[in-house]
């Protein structure tokens, strides 16, 4: 069985795996706050209707602002 | 990360030239200039990275520890990863290898064979 990803959903893997490389920039010891915080932020739409595209697309937006934020080498930690 | 290797290694190459010229002559400068190659030289061999890669595997919190990881495991269906997870455990087996699979390859990824198998591929993994 070989599932096809739709455009938007590959774009949610994207998403994901540029979060979890900045993570691993980051230092050792506060990566796994880093792990934790991603797991939380794409955890809370876990059960969002994939057909929800305008929620999807709007969550993406504001996914890659934080993304860019967090990925600034100044910040190294979080709580 | 080569790339920046690279840029490193040649104004030492030409630091190198410039001092034993004026110290000692020709000779010693061939013997500097050749041999620099700071990175690991050898690709690993195939038995090598599927005992990585299945540490890795082993050593990520969401698989079973119990389950048996062979090359033929498939990351959802034998692991019961989504998605998202075996995303993770891509980019952590990417750490660990020194490389970065490019997402259209790695949304193709979905067994630990094919996995080593583009590992043995990829001339900068060490």
């Amino acid at each position: 069985m070989v599932k096809r990803l739709s455009g938007l959903q590959r774009e949610v893997l994207h998403l994901y795996r540029t979060s979890i490389r900045i993570a691993y920039s980051k230092p050792v010891d506060n990566r796994p706050r880093f792990f934790s915080f991603i797991h939380e932020e794409f955890g809370k739409y876990k059960d969002l209707s994939r057909k929800d595209f305008t929620t999807i697309e709007h969550l993406l937006r504001v996914g890659k602002k934080k993304v860019e934020m967090y990925s600034k080498p100044e910040l190294k930690n979080i709580h | 990360m080569l790339r920046s290797i690279f840029r490193t290694v040649t104004p030492v190459v030409s630091t190198f030239r410039t001092a034993s010229s004026s110290l000692a002559g020709r000779r010693i400068c061939t013997r500097f200039v050749t041999p620099v190659r700071l990175y690991s030289s050898e690709s690993v061999d195939k038995n090598e990275i599927t005992t990585r890669v299945i540490d890795v595997i082993k050593a990520f919190d969401k698989t079973a520890a119990s389950k048996e990881v062979s090359p033929q495991t498939a990351f959802h269906k034998d692991l019961g990863l989504d998605s998202l997870d075996t995303v993770e455990l891509l980019v952590a087996i990417e750490e660990e290898f020194d490389i970065e699979i490019p997402d259209k390859v790695a949304d193709e990824l979905k067994s630990v064979g094919e996995t080593v198998e583009y590992i043995a591929s990829n001339p900068e993994a060490h």
